[in-house]
């Protein structure tokens, strides 16, 4: 299980999701302290910190558990070594690990040991060849980051659902983090049966939709994208289709430019007045690729009105938002660019620099404010994506 | 000679910045009714909202200045912008250029930089030169002279530039409108311009100035600033370009195709699409060489066409990668003296991004490396071509190439967009070597050392600037 007396990656990744499963789960559901074979020292790769609740990750213990994999990472990656330099070697803390931005998984895998699965991001300008691909050690320590936490946020509460998916079937889009999550929901035991009515070749089956919406008195659990969401009610046109009492819905902001940002408020407007789920019922997830855990701005049923909302990511999480220019980390209130120390991430990399902005909150949530657009590059010079277009293409097609 | 006119465009708007007049009409039109505003740099510009309708109205004022302005003498024309382009750096004050700068948003000291040079292009010296150099017999553009050629020894010959043309101008890069309402009046033709959202407070100051100067030839010139190619402008853009002469057109193959697709084919249109930029530094007096190569990045913070994007290195990566290192310490210095364009939060964040995914990679192929500034300021890139893609922001690709040959084959894959091509730092350059560039698409092979500013009469992107504008005509 080690290498020079050191945890190896599956033995961390192992025990995260063990670690994971615990949070908010009983004394019973605790994992016990384990033994190496030879009885003599703790196989656990974390040490003795994390035996019970996880919501017991205080800023210490987690300081010193992402010490403890970024040692990992640092060792068993050399890719990542080079990357962070030799002065990242020993870190007094966390917080000074320098965070790899989301453009670099478009660049390299980023995989410490071996990966299960890649989840790729969505097509930019750039065209496919540059998708952003997170390369994943376990998909079961996916499930575990991401499981409790949508129980926690989607299902509490809300007795037996049947799922309604605006988000593909994980088996057509094999490379979308999202559809695997949406499959892992599928698959709760509160969940009486999924309805898989949007494929990215045909998008939303308004149909499929009237006849599940319709078809019994269960509540629905509906996920979907804003881009489907926009799509699904543009089809309806004016018709109204109420979901039965209690009924929730997860949007997120999948697909990435296919659609031209909706105003959430417009959105949320929209669903009350044609689906009859009250702003409370819905909830916004907030993920990305590049991490395996998700934040949630509410829990469905009583979500607070949007104007007062913030994400909260699980306790395995820390959020900062950093000064654009130095990346120094700002205060709670003080918007900058996002970045998160995912643990889950403990096969790829942990500390992710986003190209959201946002500020953080007193209390470990953050209250995004947008995605940090670069102006363009005015002139009479090629801009890049005018490069990509307009020289490469041509080069390519030769 | 009459003082020129200071008037300033902007109106203080107290501590926050200001308001910029994007406009300035032929006096006698009734003034705008109603405004709108864009923000462009740090300053909010202000533009009318006039209807399609106006469109006639304005040419048609335009037109009549126009002809009064095709009756002038060519020397009386040179004389007249050759004046007001000479006082132009030397009565703006530290008020002015802080406009200009707002506008642009680029540092003062830039700012001054990019003024100046362009200014020495509107000097009379330089603007008859640009004359001599197109119609060595300037008068042809007074009416009919000897012409020469085939035909006879009787053969006439004139040229003119008569009527209205039309500027849709680009971004930010402060005198590129300014230089293209020059060229149209030098032959005589009235101006309508519609200068990039950042170039907009030079233009008017432009256009102000030479009304103070000649109220009449300023009459044939108007501004007017909108947001091109915005579906609300499309009907005013179609009427403009249904009733002027001739379209100069800067931007992006979208703007550009965009204008083509509206315009009657009775419009004549000249197009600038966006370039490339590139250099070719050989390995001799590596310190000489890098200064001027930091400059042709600096100056314009890349986004002027001739600012060069890409060095390719005649000499190995080992002598590359030191004259890496001298590139970004000139750039170092420049960061000090020529404070690149104060960047926005979505700048930063691209940056960040850019440079982690430029580190991931040298971290995991080794074929790459970056040096850069702590803040925005500048990163130079020892890549391979593939790897090349212009991002803004001083940003310098350094390709090593093992021999001339090498880099030609290389260049071919630019083609398609390439401009200006500095040289630094090589023996003397033989001319198969230029003649193959030529071929590649190159429209201007010079030192490094004058890569910023080209000269009035330089072939803007393969073509004769005034020679695009005008008309002949043979008599027999």
């Amino acid at each position: 299980m080690t290498v020079e007396g050191a945890p190896t990656i599956e033995a961390v990744v192992g025990e995260l999701a063990r670690l994971f499963r615990t949070w908010g789960a009983g004394a019973e559901r605790r994992p016990k302290r384990r033994q190496s074979p030879e009885g003599t020292e703790p196989v656990d790769p974390f040490g003795t910190e994390f035996h019970g609740d996880a919501s017991a990750f205080t800023d210490e213990a987690f300081d010193r558990l992402a010490r403890r994999i970024h040692r990992v990472q640092f060792r068993s990656n050399p890719v990542l070594r080079r990357f962070w330099g030799e002065r990242a070697r020993d870190v007094a803390s966390w917080e000074d690990i320098p965070p790899v931005p989301t453009a670099a998984f478009k660049e390299v895998p980023i995989v410490t040991g071996t990966s299960e699965a890649v989840f790729c991001t969505s097509g930019t300008s750039e065209g496919p060849r540059r998708r952003g691909e997170h390369h994943v050690g376990s998909l079961d320590l996916y499930w575990a980051a991401a499981q409790q936490n949508y129980r926690r946020h989607l299902l509490k509460n809300s007795g037996s659902v049947r799922v309604v998916s605006l988000i593909p079937h994980p088996d057509s889009v094999p490379s979308s983090s999202l559809a695997a999550m949406a499959g892992f929901i599928s698959r709760e035991p509160e969940v009486l049966g999924t309805a898989w009515i949007f494929s990215e070749a045909r998008g939303v089956d308004a149909a499929a939709f009237r006849k599940a919406a319709t078809a019994d008195r269960e509540p629905i659990l509906l996920l979907a994208t804003a881009f489907a969401l926009v799509q699904l009610l543009e089809t309806l046109k004016g018709e109204e289709i109420r979901l039965p009492e209690g009924s929730r819905l997860m949007e997120t902001g999948g697909f990435k430019g296919r659609v031209a940002e909706v105003a959430r408020e417009g959105l949320y407007r929209r669903i009350r007045n044609r689906l009859g789920v009250s702003e409370s019922h819905v909830v916004n997830e907030y993920g990305m690729t590049e991490l395996l855990s998700q934040a949630y701005d509410g829990e469905a049923g009583t979500a607070p009105p949007l104007s007062g909302r913030k994400h909260h990511f699980p306790p395995w999480v820390r959020t900062r938002a950093l000064d654009p220019a130095s990346l120094a980390p700002l205060p709670p209130g003080v918007p900058g660019l996002l970045a998160h120390y995912d643990l889950a991430n403990a096969a790829s990399v942990c500390h992710v620099l986003t190209e959201d902005l946002g500020e953080t909150t007193e209390d470990g949530g953050f209250r995004l404010a947008g995605r940090a657009a670069g102006a363009e590059l005015r002139g009479c010079s090629l801009a890049a994506e005018s490069f990509l277009r307009e020289v490469r293409k041509p080069l390519s097609e030769r | 000679m009459k003082a020129m006119n200071k008037g300033s465009a902007t109106r203080r708007a107290g501590g926050q910045g200001g308001f910029l007049d994007g406009w300035l009409w032929p006096r006698q039109l009734p003034p705008p009714a109603s405004f709108r505003e864009v923000r462009a740099g740090d300053l909010r510009v202000r533009y009318p909202n006039p209807s399609p309708g106006f469109a006639a109205s304005l040419v048609s004022s335009l037109g009549k200045a126009g002809r009064r302005l095709s009756a002038r003498r060519i020397d009386d024309v040179i004389a007249v912008l050759g004046s007001v382009g000479e006082a132009f750096p030397l009565d703006m004050d530290d008020n002015d250029f802080r406009e200009i700068s707002a506008n642009a948003g680029l540092s003062m000291a830039m700012t001054r930089t990019v003024v100046n040079g362009m200014a020495r292009s509107w000097t009379r010296d330089a603007l008859a030169g640009l004359v001599r150099a197109e119609f060595p017999e300037p008068r042809v553009l007074d009416g009919f002279v000897a012409g020469g050629g085939g035909g006879g020894g009787g053969r006439r010959v004139a040229a003119s530039g008569r009527g209205l043309t039309f500027h849709i101008g680009a971004g930010s890069v402060p005198g590129v409108t300014v230089m293209s309402m020059i060229r149209a009046l030098l032959v005589k033709s009235a101006v309508l311009a519609k200068p990039g959202a950042g170039d907009v407070a030079l233009a008017v100051r432009f256009a102000r100035a030479l009304r103070g100067v000649d109220s009449s030839m300023g009459e044939a010139v108007a501004v007017q600033y909108w947001p091109g190619g915005s579906p609300e402008w499309d009907a005013w853009e179609r009427s403009v370009l249904g009733r002027v002469d001739r379209a100069v057109v800067y931007g992006s193959n979208t703007t550009i195709e965009s204008v083509r697709a509206r315009a009657p084919a009775s419009t004549r249109l000249v197009e600038h699409p966006h370039r490339l930029g590139v250099a070719v530094v050989g390995p001799e007096s590596p310190s000489a060489s890098a200064r001027p190569a930091a400059e042709a990045v600096a100056l314009f913070d890349q986004k002027g066409c001739v600012s060069t994007h890409i060095f390719f290195f005649l000499g190995g990566k080992r002598r590359a990668l030191r004259w890496c290192q001298k590139l970004a310490n000139r750039l170092a210095e420049l960061d000090r003296d020529l404070p690149p364009t104060e960047p926005q939060p979505g700048d930063l964040s691209d940056l960040h991004q850019f440079r982690g995914r430029l580190t991931m990679k040298g971290a995991a192929s080794g074929g790459l490396e970056v040096w850069s500034s702590d803040g925005f300021g500048w990163t130079v890139v020892l890549a391979s071509l593939e790897d090349v893609t212009p991002v803004g922001g001083r940003l310098a690709w350094v390709v090593p190439v093992a021999s001339q040959e090498a880099c030609l084959d290389a260049l071919a894959s630019l083609s398609p967009a390439l401009q200006t091509v500095g040289l630094a730092g090589l023996p003397p350059v033989g001319e198969g070597f230029v003649r193959a560039l030529f071929g590649l698409g190159a429209s201007r092979v010079v030192p490094l050392t004058r890569v910023p500013f080209p000269g009035a009469d330089w072939l803007h992107d393969g073509s004769r600037p005034l020679g695009e504008l005008v008309r002949w005509c043979e008599v027999l």
